[in-house]
């Protein structure tokens, strides 16, 4: 098999392609195409098959993250979207949970009313209505009522329609039939149905769903017709697939119809690059700390997979979002996010970033506010004369007058201002990561930090030291992690629906019919893009609470008929993660599955090997913090390529590749490993 | 700007900073997650606080509502008054249940649960958090609504300073009475116990930090946190011209009371700036009532005009986030006469004092208007609350708090904000379909009040119409306010339009209410439709920009 994974990022697309029968990987980097990504996609994959020495209609498969639904979103471009709802209801997308987003501001705007995805004109109300606890359908839905509308809603120029009825998660018959209707009236609409995307109760979440999946679908249904089209003019058709929030990926056909399911689809496949380095070590307890120039994002990866986020939790630019996605925590902190004293004195870095333009002092290119990378350049961390392997020359000089006007504001030493400047951003990110670990229950020592991005190298030890994390683990290819997390993932489809239960009174028969019936509809899925039954695999969960409470932990399930036994992991899994258990009656919400095509992915990349001598650059002062005081070390400078396998040797010690640069601090060491990881140890 | 003094270094500081604020995050999130009730899980109605020795804050989490988290250090200061009375004092494994009015508590069903954290034997810090409950036993069911109590017994249980765990040990027999003497207990005490471990996670969290970095840099860093923020607030403030600026405001109260004293109730403030320092003086305000409009100076009134000043002089979308801490209250110097409703004297009944403080801070951001045009809104549209309730199994009743938003005036360059909580007050509503879920009830509409609103150059933000029906006999009882007033206009904006209650009883027959009632008996089909008022217009209304009429006329929602 052969498949190539494409990460197409703001500024570079980067390409992996992996040969399964061979063991070859190939890797390309090229600059973006903002105005069209596939035309870098295209000419990217042409290039790399002339690199690789195969031809471009061999592939098997090609792995996409995608960024054109999160920028729809983020810049607020879509389609003129409509929306049917129940009357009387007309302004619950826009009237929300009726909270301001921020406690303190009275100027502040509220994204849902300043920027809706459906304007108010577009809303229109038709009779009908579902009530609890059976879907009961209590007033029969006006069909003529539903056609006026759609006929309104094509004058008016609209593309694309949600549907959004009260308690479609328990009977979506109405939905559905108005959904048809809609298609009739105005041919070529894209047409969502609340509950199709996420049957889940919390009506202001779920209509905003439903908008904003229509509101980027009909964008990005062209965007990937488009690039099928160029595919197949390469001679790769039908073999195009996304990946998803939810760190699976999805054909393009599915992924199409469900493009609120792409909105993290590029942090995702970082995530799981992360994942797929750390099995090779052995590594199954994982903290991903992906840091760039403008933001760190972090995930947390237990022996049970990548941790979700929970569904109350998750938003995007400031809108609610109610699908499946790995809980990936996103802060504001990077190499080019800028260090300043406010007026009131305090010392901060972040999160305004110089981004990629003007960029760092240290750059040159116009930037003079210091930044962590101006900061890491002073102490010696990073070497003017070797980052990007040598194609951008950074001016320290640049870098001091920045950092200098800081240290007179604060009236510190330069060198002092710098080490506070790293010293404030690790705290920033080990904040973060604790906000993940320590508050959700998992105990920071027991995991090993995956050092990805182009800066995450350089920050790892110092953030798993501020939390007690004692290994470090960087992967071959920090800095394109994503596009090889994209040749590891699975087909990856998810089902839910909401069936309220209460221990004491289960219906063992009704959930393991509704369970069944879950499973035949997921299998059809993944039977449509070609995955053999064989290669298919079920995990089922319930969303659970204790009676009255109004959030859910998820109790996984065994593939067996369901007994009320399977309930009782609930009082651990709750005393896990709040530190205290009842023992009233538990409540199931939701039931979940998941299912997975399993395909042959990327298992190992080449690993080459040489001695510490040979891998030796150099030797250059940097500084550290040692016993208490910030002094001078001569560090060894080594070229990656070449360490040695499985031969330890101590910091400080600075390790330089293309994609990154990677400091080992006094008191820790690194190791090469056969997997083709660099293992940090304190 | 003078030269900034700090006792440690700042990058320290910092990092310090950043720890509590993460401590206090997490004692939200678990609270949130853990509790029963929908007022605490779904509004949001509750605080976490963690403090010094002394009861100064130093963090408070970013969810919650402000009215909540802001009013600790009164508890503290309450439960420290008390203590001295009685000679009392706090010791290692204690746990204090708190919710007197007279006694720093924000009103009665806010109850507080406050532990001390020891280091070494010293007393260095408290771990609270605060949170509306259903019921605490007032005369009629709900905790809101209770707008016939006379005086402050007729509000239920008063918690002053009750010590219920002592020393490690739980205290079963006040577990008892506070179950005994409510009418939801289960969702009563399962929040409240949820509201105690919340409560330990903080102190076991600001112990961690103490080991990590020392008490004497923590104290350090403390107080530099504190000064920063004060700096930050006294840095705007100077930024004002000296002088006194003025406004009123006024409370329907009750109108249908015989005695005129009960109706239309002035709320009088005149703000003072004289360099970096703010004095709010309300004399003026209407006399106290044996009606419960009146307010706890310490824990509604100051609350509603810390939070409303610096919500305009350091408004998040223009200045950097600064640590909500007591710093922020030192430039800030308040006077009430006694025996108004903004300082009632015991035992004078404060429960239902929320529409009340929120005038007050409506009247308070009114007042800096003319010398800060750009930052404040035309008048407020204020809220209220229904509880709703019946009969459940066991001699039980259900109990649901429905919080109904308001809206805010125009401002400069925008239209107001439409249908949310104002000012001190920052809950989540009920999803409907939660709500039909779990109670007899049935949400028939909820949506935007077309057509209202005070026109402007920026109009006033509009209120919505929430209607719920009785699918069984019950009660409700409401209190709100707003029905009488407009929100009032600003430079030459038109007033805002008033809310209205209207009660559709199940013979078809409708009756319009005022913005309070007590608990009445409601029978199966009753429908109770509550209008929110819609804000004041900012600005001439001829200068509106013709594209945001269009707009509006397309969008079916203002008559501009």
């Amino acid at each position: 098999m052969r498949g190539i994974g494409v990460d197409i990022g703001g500024t570079f697309t980067d390409l992996m392609l992996y040969d399964s029968g061979s063991g070859e990987v190939a890797v390309h980097k090229l600059r973006s195409t903002p105005h069209d990504p596939g035309i870098a996609l295209v000419q990217g994959i042409r290039e790399l098959c002339t690199k690789a020495g195969v031809e471009a209609s061999s592939i098997d498969a090609v792995f996409h993250g995608t960024t054109v639904a999160t920028n729809a979103v983020l810049q607020h471009r879509g389609a003129v979207a409509g929306m049917i709802t129940t009357r009387g209801f007309r302004d619950v997308v826009h009237i929300g949970r009726h909270q301001r987003p921020l406690q303190h501001s009275v100027m502040q705007d509220i994204p849902w009313q300043a920027r809706p995805f459906v304007q108010r004109r577009h809303r229109k109300v038709v009779t009908e209505r579902i009530v609890p606890p059976t879907g009961e359908i209590l007033v029969p839905l006006a069909e003529d009522e539903v056609r006026a509308a759609a006929r309104e809603l094509k004058a008016e120029g609209v593309t694309a329609v949600a549907v959004c009825f009260l308690f479609s998660y328990i009977n979506p018959v109405h939905e559905r039939r108005a959904a048809e209707i809609v298609a009739e009236e105005i041919p070529g609409a894209f047409v969502t149905a609340s509950a199709d995307i996420f049957p889940q109760f919390r009506e202001f979440e779920r209509f905003t769903t439903a908008t904003m999946n229509a509101f980027v679908g009909p964008g990005t249904g062209t965007y990937l017709d488009r690039l099928e089209r160029a595919l197949a003019s390469e001679g790769i058709p039908g073999k195009l697939h996304v990946m998803m929030s939810n760190g699976g990926v999805a054909s393009a056909q599915q992924a199409s119809r469900k493009p609120v399911t792409l909105l993290l689809s590029g942090p995702a496949a970082g995530v799981l690059g992360g994942v797929w380095a750390g099995a090779h070590s052995d590594r199954k307890r994982l903290i991903t700390f992906d840091m760039g120039g403008t933001s760190a994002d972090i995930g947390i990866v237990t022996e049970r997979g990548v941790i979700e986020a929970s569904a109350r939790d998750t938003e995007v630019a400031g809108y609610p979002l109610l699908v499946p996605m790995i809980d990936i925590h996103t802060i504001g902190a990077g190499g080019g996010s800028i260090a300043y004293v406010d007026d009131g004195g305090a010392f901060r870095v972040g999160p305004r970033s110089a981004g990629a333009s003007p960029g760092p002092a240290c750059y040159d290119l116009g930037g003079t506010e210091p930044t962590v990378s101006d900061a890491n350049i002073l102490l010696g961390r990073l070497d003017a004369s070797r980052f990007l392997g040598g194609e951008l020359a950074l001016n320290k000089a640049a870098a001091t007058t920045a950092m200098t006007g800081l240290a007179d504001r604060l009236g510190l030493g330069v060198l002092e201002t710098a080490e506070g400047v790293i010293t404030i951003a690790n705290a920033n990110m080990a904040a973060a990561i604790r906000s993940r670990t320590i508050q959700k229950g998992h105990d920071p020592r027991s995991f090993v930090l995956v050092a990805l991005g182009g800066a995450g190298p350089l920050h790892a030890a110092d953030v798993a030291a501020s939390l007690d994390v004692p290994e470090v683990l960087v992967p071959a290819y920090p800095g394109i992690t994503a596009a090889m997390g994209l040749l590891t993932s699975d087909l990856k489809y998810d089902q839910m629906r909401t069936a309220f239960m209460v221990e004491g009174a289960l219906d063992a028969a009704r959930l393991d019919r509704e369970l069944g019936e879950m499973e035949s509809e997921l299998r059809a899925a993944l039977a449509a893009d070609g995955v053999a039954a064989t290669d298919i695999e079920i995990v089922a969960g319930l969303d659970c609470r204790y009676v009255g409470q109004g959030y859910e932990l998820r109790v996984q399930l065994p593939a067996e008929p369901f007994t009320p036994a399977a309930l009782d992991a609930f009082h651990t899994l709750h005393e896990q993660e709040y530190g205290h258990a009842s023992h009233d009656p538990i409540e199931i919400v939701n039931l979940r599955m998941t299912a997975l095509g399993k395909r042959a992915t990327i298992e190992k990349l080449p690993v080459g090997s040489g001695t510490l001598d040979e891998a030796l650059l150099g030797h250059a002062d940097a500084l550290f913090r040692a016993d208490g005081a910030l002094r001078t070390f001569t560090t060894p400078h080594y070229d990656r390529a070449k360490l040695p396998m499985d031969e330890a040797f101590p910091g400080p010690a600075i390790i330089f590749q293309r994609d990154t640069t990677i400091v080992v601090p006094p008191g820790w060491s690194a190791r090469a490993d056969a997997a083709g990881n660099l293992l940090l140890n304190r | 700007m003078s030269a900034i003094t700090t006792r440690i270094d700042p990058i320290t500081a910092s990092v310090i900073g950043g720890a509590l604020e993460s401590i206090a995050t997490e004692m939200g999130h678990k609270l949130t997650r853990m509790s029963y009730s929908s007022i605490i899980r779904e509004s949001e109605d509750f605080g976490c606080v963690i403090c010094d020795a002394q009861g100064r804050q130093l963090c408070e989490s970013p969810q919650s509502t402000p009215l909540q988290s802001g009013p600790i250090p009164g508890y503290i200061r309450g439960i420290n008054r008390r203590f001295a009375e009685i000679g009392e004092q706090w010791n290692p494994g204690d746990v204090v249940i708190h919710n007197h009015s007279y006694y720093g508590a924000s009103h009665q069903p806010d109850v507080g649960f406050i532990i001390p954290i020891f280091h070494e034997g010293q007393l260095v810090g408290f771990s609270a958090t605060t949170a509306h409950h259903l019921d605490l036993g007032a005369l009629t069911p709900g905790s809101c609504g209770i707008v016939d109590a006379c005086d402050a017994y007729a509000e239920g249980l008063q918690l002053n300073a009750i010590k219920i765990e002592e020393g490690g040990r739980r205290n079963a027999w006040i577990w008892q009475i506070v179950r005994d003497n409510c009418r939801a207990a289960t969702l009563v005490v399962g929040d409240m116990e949820a509201q105690v471990a919340a409560a330990r996670i903080g102190a076991e969290r600001f112990l961690e930090l103490i080991e990590r970095y020392g008490i004497e840099t923590v104290q350090a860093a403390s107080e530099d946190l504190m000064d920063y923020s004060e700096r930050m607030l006294r840095l705007e403030i100077e930024k004002l011209p000296d002088g006194v600026y003025s406004a009123e405001g006024f409370l329907d109260g009750f109108p249908g009371h015989p005695d005129p004293a009960y109706s239309n109730l002035r709320v009088a403030v005149a703000i003072t700036v004289a360099g970096s320092s703010l004095t709010v003086d309300l004399t003026g305000t209407a006399p106290q009532l044996d009606l419960p409009v009146n307010m706890p100076l310490e824990g509604t009134v100051d609350i509603a005009i810390y939070l409303t000043l610096r919500s305009i002089l350091l408004d998040t979308t223009r200045h950097e986030v600064v640590p909500a801490n007591s710093g922020l209250f030192r430039p800030i110097t308040i006077i009430a006469p006694e025996g108004t409703i903004a300082n009632p004297s015991f035992p004078a009944p404060t429960i239902a004092r929320f529409c009340s403080g929120n005038i007050v801070a409506d009247t308070v951001m009114r007042a800096l208007a003319p010398i800060m045009p750009d930052a404040v809104s035309a008048g407020v549209g204020n809220l209220r609350v229904v509880a709703y309730s019946g009969p459940a199994a066991n001699g039980q009743h259900w109990v649901y708090m429905d919080i109904h938003e308001g809206s805010y005036g125009g401002r400069l360059g925008k239209d107001g904000l439409d249908a949310v909580d104002t000012l001190y007050a920052n809950t989540r509503n009920n999803p409907i379909e939660d709500i039909e879920s779990h109670y007899p009830l049935r949400v028939t509409r909820y949506e935007l009040n077309e057509n209202t609103g005070g026109r402007g150059q920026w109009r006033g933000g509009l209120g919505s119409v929430r209607d719920i029906e009785l699918l069984a006999d019950g009660g409700f009882s409401l209190e709100g306010d707003g029905v009488e007033h407009a929100p009032p206009g600003l430079f030459g904006g038109e007033q805002g339009t008033p809310g209205v209650v209207v009660l559709t009883t199940s013979d078809g027959s409708e009756q319009r209410l005022a913005s309070k009632f007590p608990y009445r008996k409601a029978r199966k089909g009753d429908r109770l439709s509550l209008v929110g008022p819609s804000g004041g217009g900012y600005g001439d209304p001829a200068e509106r920009d013709p594209a945001a009429i269009e707009a509006d006329r397309l969008d079916g929602l203002a008559h501009s």
